[in-house]
This record gives structure tokens, sequence and C-alpha cells, in this order.
């Protein structure tokens, strides 16, 4: 499987690093034992790359065929969106599959971030 | 007296006459100790029954420890019952309960004392300097104001011991400087252990709390605000003394048993057997060993170490849900994982300092931020609030509304009476219903195991006081659900994993796994009735007048012994043998449930003389109305049920809602159960008789509350 995703343009990249309105938010929680299920809705894909990072009390909990769609029509970014949903249709595991996102959107925010830093 | 385990007497303070009184522990040794002690105690000493709310002046709180305490049982030497009615629950505040840990339990017993009661208030505010039998009412007019760890600062100041960690053994007696006498009064060399409050029990807010040490909190019940309306500030405590134990060498046995075979360590292979989510089995878990960063930090006695000391200075002792009721908010602010942890972990130490109840925050705080976003919250809008809403996330934002919430300024003058209470004020009702506000039960939020899935948690917390906070069964969704997640084998399938807990749940449900199952098809059966009922029960007496510690009790299963058999109820480790070793009772396992029965039926009485009719025992509406969502939080919720065949396997619990009508029903069969009044949910003189407490059935039916007989 080929995760390489191309560097987004200009106006993409914004919307990469931008915040998205209350009402356009992901649904998201987290596992964490003994606390239970956290609500942790997500606004922003820096904010999805910090509930993704692997940490040893807890679990992300995204639905991920919710997530490649929010990443398509939310943020508008369908490069993102169809690896997104190759990750989930190819992971061994959920807890895999949050992995591989998490390098994936670490990745996609520093392309956009370059995008915007050259033209600037 | 010399009861083993006791230390024979309870200390009675009126706070309005600054007396003080022992009453002998010999009197209420029939309830075993921490919460039936309390609700015993609250039951004859609390001239008004009917109150509401805690602040009333009538209410009598209670701080008791167990027979247990100050011992070295294994995850249970530490823990601290509180109970009184309480504060900010909706409809009705009710006689309730919250446990802490830490030593303040090990050390009241060592001052001599198994518990304090407190009644009436203060003409100003006090606190109360206990020296083994030395009961000292102190001015505590400089320390209103202070948050709760300056108060224990500036305590241990007054109390004259010797600053840091490397003193020696300090003798009791030179503490006071005006004393001449050069009596030995004992020796010790830890500091006063101080309960306190800060501003939010000082302000009377609801969800104010109760502090010890850094991170010891009874959160729930609101009990911050019961002192602060007594004007009682703090409780310090320094003893000398011991605990005698009746069997010293079995209680040794049992707690080597328990290292030798039930507990999980990280250098054992099984530990990981679920997933990297190393937290399960239950109930003993060595956490990792310190490293340069952070040092594991137990209650008196436990040879766990659930909590944490960094070397940065700050999140110290916090665990569970204060460090993580920021954290959705911190990441919208937080350049990375680092800077997110920190402003986790110091979010962490300002609930603590202002004594405020962060557990209302794990939902509540997504409805605030729905108001705001909505436009309804904010600078001039409907619900007016000055709160830097743009910078939530930031630590600014979390002390400013901490702030507010604890000295009822901003939103908070609206929120001082419970969550509940502010949405009605606000004409926010219909948040109820469609889950925006998820305040399931009794005014208080959702824990993270949702009704509408687990059943023994919302059906547990709905039939008694509060939220259950019992975690008894629900490593199975957690154990399950993560393994699944990381697509590990099984370790324990289905429909091993009810039998092994079956074995476990005498007598009601001995031999029935299908009490486990919580299929569509079972959620409102005779056998999940009789699930609740062994819950309320086991912890009632176990958890919460034994103490227990919540999170390592019960055992039901058990990976590192072979047969996969837990410490509960077991011949060698099991809590009945710590019981017993420290007591000299000869107290079965059983035996504890029927008393969690009576300590039950004791505060159902108490609700029922509150107030309490079985029509008002029902969920916040979203609960009936809303389906939980599928991946709305997580991707499943994996739960051991049974199939159309009738065969066992981890099923998600996610989609569904709790059709009211059904629950009604199960209601009923659960009253039934219980021996109490069907339609009204009153306990019945037969019930009462049985159990020796008629003195109970004629409260009741003085007040024309006993129920019915039936056929």
């Amino acid at each position: 499987m080929n995760n390489h995703v191309p560097p987004p343009d200009e106006e993409v990249s914004r919307r990469l690093l931008g915040t998205v309105s209350y009402r356009d938010r992901l649904s998201a929680g987290r596992l964490m034992p003994p606390v239970g299920m956290l609500r942790e809705d997500v606004r922003s894909l820096k904010e999805l790359h910090l509930l993704l990072t692997p940490d040893a009390r807890s679990l992300p909990g995204v639905n991920l065929d919710a997530l490649a769609e929010w990443v398509r029509r939310t943020l508008g970014d369908d490069d993102l969106a169809h690896i997104v949903k190759n990750i989930n249709n190819s992971a061994e595991s959920y807890a895999e599959a949050c992995l591989a996102l998490f390098e994936l959107v670490g990745l996609r925010l520093e392309q956009a971030r370059q995008v915007l830093d050259h033209t600037a | 007296m010399s009861i083993c385990g006791y230390a024979g007497k309870i200390l009675r303070l009126d706070l309005a006459t600054k007396a003080a009184t022992a009453i002998p522990t010999e009197k209420y040794r029939r309830w075993g100790g921490g919460h039936g002690m309390g609700a015993a105690l609250f039951w004859d000493l609390c001239k008004d029954k009917t109150i509401t709310d805690g602040r009333h002046q009538a209410n009598v709180c209670c701080v008791m420890t167990s027979p247990l305490n100050g011992t070295i049982v294994p995850s249970a030497g530490g823990r601290c019952e509180v109970v009184g009615v309480g504060v900010g629950m909706y409809p009705i505040s009710w006689f309730t309960r919250s446990g802490f840990g830490g030593r303040f339990s090990t050390m009241l017993k060592h001052a001599g004392w198994d518990g304090i009661v407190i009644e009436g208030k203060a003409e100003k505010p006090v606190w109360i300097d206990i020296r083994n039998d030395r009961v000292i009412f102190r001015d505590a007019s400089g320390l209103w104001g202070k948050d709760t760890w300056t108060t224990q600062k500036e305590i241990w100041q007054m109390v004259g011991v010797p600053r840091g960690t490397k003193t020696a053994w300090q003798e009791l007696a030179r503490l006071d400087k005006d004393k001449k006498s050069a009596k030995d009064e004992g020796r010790f060399t830890q500091k006063p252990a101080v309960l306190t409050i800060g501003p939010a029990g000082e302000n009377q807010t609801a969800h104010a709390c109760l502090i010890h040490d850094a991170g010891n909190g009874a959160g729930q019940g609101g009990f911050g605000a019961v002192w602060g309306s007594k004007n009682l500030k703090a409780i310090s405590v320094l003893g000398t003394g011991s605990i005698r134990v009746a069997d010293a060498k079995s209680l040794i046995r049992a707690r080597m048993v328990t290292k030798e075979k039930y507990v999980a360590s990280s250098e054992r292979p099984d530990f990981r057997a679920w997933t990297r989510l190393g937290t399960l089995p239950k109930p003993i878990i060595q956490v990792p060993p310190p490293t340069k960063d952070r040092r594991p930090q137990s209650c008196q006695g436990c040879i766990n170490g659930c909590r944490t000391r960094y070397n940065v200075g700050y999140g110290n002792e916090s665990a569970c849900q204060e460090t993580a009721w920021y954290g959705p908010y911190a990441r919208k602010v937080a350049k990375n994982a680092a800077e997110n942890t920190e402003i986790n972990l110091k979010a962490a130490d300002i609930v603590q300092q202002y004594g405020f109840n962060s557990f209302v925050f794990q939902t509540g705080l997504h409805w605030l931020e729905h108001l705001y976003e909505e436009g309804v919250l904010g600078p001039g809008r409907k619900i007016p609030s000055e709160l830097p809403w743009k910078e939530i996330g930031t630590l600014n934002f979390a002390e400013k509304l901490v702030h507010a919430l604890s000295t009822k300024t901003d939103i908070g003058k609206d929120m001082a009476d419970g969550w509940v209470q502010a949405a009605i004020r606000w004409g926010r009702e219909k948040d109820l219903e469609t889950g925006a506000l998820q305040f399931s039960y009794w005014g208080w939020p959702e824990h993270g195991y949702d009704p509408r899935a687990e059943l023994e948690w919302g059906y547990g917390s709905i039939m008694g006081d509060r939220d259950t906070n019992t975690h008894c069964f629900n490593q199975i969704f957690t154990s399950v659900s993560a393994a699944f997640a990381f697509a590990m084998p099984i370790r324990i399938e289905a429909e091993e994993m009810v039998n092994l807990h079956a074995r476990k749940l005498s007598p009601y449900a001995k031999g029935r796994p299908e009490v486990l199952d919580f299929s569509d098809g079972n959620m409102y059966s005779e056998a999940v009735a009789q699930l609740v009922r062994w819950q309320q029960h086991y912890c009632r007496f176990w958890k919460q007048s034994a103490l227990f510690c919540d999170l390592k009790w019960p055992d039901f299963y058990n990976t590192n012994t072979p047969d996969l058999q837990g410490a509960t109820a077991s011949p060698d480790a099991g809590e009945q043998v710590f019981w017993n070793a420290v007591t000299g009772d000869k107290l079965s396992f059983e035996d504890g449930i029927e008393l969690g029965r009576r300590i039950w039926n004791l505060d159902n009485a108490i609700w029922v003389l509150q107030g309490r009719h079985r029509d008002m025992v029902h969920f916040a509406p979203y609960v009936y109305q809303t389906k939980f969502e599928k991946g709305e939080l997580f991707p499943f919720y994996m739960w051991p049920c049974r199939d159309e065949k009738g065969e066992w396997k981890y099923t998600d619990l996610m989609g569904r809602a709790l059709d009211k009508g059904k629950f009604e029903e199960w209601k009923t069969t659960f009253y039934r159960l219980e021996g109490w009044n069907r339609k009204t949910g009153w306990p019945k003189r037969s019930t009462l008789e049985k159990m020796d407490m008629t003195f109970v059935a004629d409260a009741l039916q003085a007040a024309k509350r006993l129920g019915e007989e039936e056929a």
C-alpha cells in the first residue's frame, strides 16, 4: 500500500492549519481506564494529531470512517481522506491504524506548514 | 476498651458549643466501620432526617475509618469514608458518601479515634487540632480564604512539626511550648494528617470537596460545602498510637499470598496479556518502577503506588479524573504533547487547591463550551459570562473557571446549587433531553461508563444516591475493548469470563453467569437486578465500610493464577481473610454481603425519610430519548452477551437508548428482590425486622413512609 501523499496546495494548507467551526467538529473520545470514556471532540488537524499521540494510559477514540469523511468534507483534503480510508481498510488493528494516522497527520501538518512558509 | 482493629472510640464534635466528646465504638460495632458506622451514627444523631440540602444546620457529617485502616491489609489500609447529606444533587441532595485515600484514617486511628462526627455550626471559622486524646478547637480566621495546600502547610507550621523529610522521631509533648509536663505522650515521624476545604467549600458551592495532602479528595457529595456551612476549615490529626491486630500471623500470611500469587508485576510475562493498557487484571497491580522523572506514591499500607510524584514539581499525587478533565481543551492550545501534559497536570493542581471536584467537568465543561459556541453563553449573551471563553484550553482559563465556580462569581453564581439546577435556571432543560448536558443521575455527570451500555453502573447509580463510581465489573469493558482495539487474541473468552465472575457472586448470583448478560434481550431482567443488588451490597460493606480500595477490589479473575481465579472471597487472601485476621471475627464473605445489605437498607430508609419515592427514581431524559451512537467516543463498547443461540460472545453495546417502560418494570423487580414495596420503593417492616432493624421500621412508620406489605 502506498501512503505517499502529495503536498497540499496553499488553500488546503490554510484549512489544514486552521480551526473549523464548533458545528463542524469531529466527534471523538478517549478510552482511559479507570476514568472511562471521555469526550474529546476535534476541531483541527493539530488537535487530531494530539488526540492520536501514543500514550501509555489511554487509547484515542475515533470513528475512522467518519474521520475520512470529515477530512474530505470539512477540511477539503481529498488526498489525505483517501489515505485515511486506505489505512482504515488495511491496518491489522484499530490501534495500529491510529498509530499510522498519527504519523500521517504529523506529516500532513508539516507539509502544510512548509507550503505556507514558502508562500509567505 | 480494646477490640481488635478498632481504636475504641469515636470523636463527637459539636461545633456550636465547641464540645468534644467520645462515643464508644462498641455501640456501633455491628455496622463494621466506615459507611456502615457513619450511616448508623447519622441515623442516631441527625435530628431532622427530612433535610434535602447538606448545608442545613441539622446535617451531621461523619468521617469514618475501618478496622483495616492503619494495618498492612493491601489496598485497604489508607482509605477513609465520609457520609452525610450532600450538596448539589438533583432533585434532592441525598444522604450520600464519598471516600478518599492517603494517611488521614491511619493517623486518626493512631490518635485513638475510629471516626469523627461533626455536628452544628461554629460561630466563627474553626479548625480542629487533634493530638491523640487532646482535641482543641482553634480559630481559623487566619486560614479562611486560603487554598487547601497553603492551609495544610500553615497548620503543619502552627502545630510546630519540623519541616523537611529528614527529621527524626519527634516527641508529641514537646510540640506544646506552654506545657511543662514531661509526660511521655508518644512519638511520631510524620507531619499531621490534615483534611481541609478550599475556597469552593468556604463559599458552600456545589461539588466542593475535602482535600488531604496534595491529591487525596473526597470528591462527590459536596462535603466541602457541608464543612463550609459549618464554618469548619480543617481537621488536623497527629497520633502516636497503634492498632491491635487479632492474628498478626494470618494477616502477614495473607499479605504474602497476595504479593506472591495475585500481584501482577511489570516484570512478569502475563502483565500485558490483554494490551499495553496495563491496568488489568485487578486488583493488585504494581506500577512501573520509579524513573528519573517520576516515582510512585501510595496510600498508607498499600502495595501499589497508583499516583505519582514528578520531578517537575506539579501534578503530584493527582490521579484518575483530575488529570484528565482539561485534556480535550489543553490540546487546543498546546504546541506539543509535552505542553499538553504540563497544562493537564497544572489544571489538576488548580482543582486540588480550590478544593473543587473536577468530576463535574468531565461532561459539564463540554456543555458550557456548547453553550458558548452556540452563542448562548458569553459576554453580553443570554447567559452572561465575562470568562475568557476564547482562551479555553489555557491555564489562565482553567484558573478563572475554577475560581468563578468556587467563589460564586460569574456563572458560578448560578451554578452554586448544582449543574442541573443551573440548566433549569437558564431554561436549558432541553439539553438534558438531547444529551448536550449528560448529567445522567441525581444531578451527577455520566462517568465515562455510559448507562445505556454498561448497565450495572447506570442502574446502580440511579438506585443509589450518586454516580456509583464502583469499578467492580468494568474492567471487562476496558480490557476486552482494548484487546479488540489491538486485535490481540482474547485472553479470556466471553463464556469463561462470565463463569469466572459468577463463581464469586455469592449469594444472589453465584453460578448465574446470565447476570452479566447486558444484551438487549436481557437488559431488564431479574438476573441483571441480582447483579446490581450484589454490587450495591458488596460495596456498602467491603468497599465502603471495610474500605477495600474501589480500584483494586474485587478481584474476580486473575491471569496470574493457573485457574484464573481472583483473590475475592478466596480462602487464602479474600476480603474476609483480612477482616478476620485484623478483628478476630469469624465473618464469611457472604456475611459481609449481608451486612452490606443492612447498610444499604439503612441508607434507603434515610432516602425515604428525605422524600424518595420510586416515581422520582429515573435517569435524565436523554438516557431514554437519545441513542448512545456507535463510534461516538470510541469505536465499540465490548461486553459479554449471549446471542440468539444462547452462545456467549463479546458484543458491542453501543447504539441503544433505555426503554423507559421496561426500565420501570425492572425497578419493580429490583424492589421485589430487595423486599421493598413495589409501588413506592419504601422498605417493608417484614424486610427490616428480618435484619434486626425494627427501629428503622418504627421510624418510617412514624413518618408514614413505611412500605405496605405485599402478597
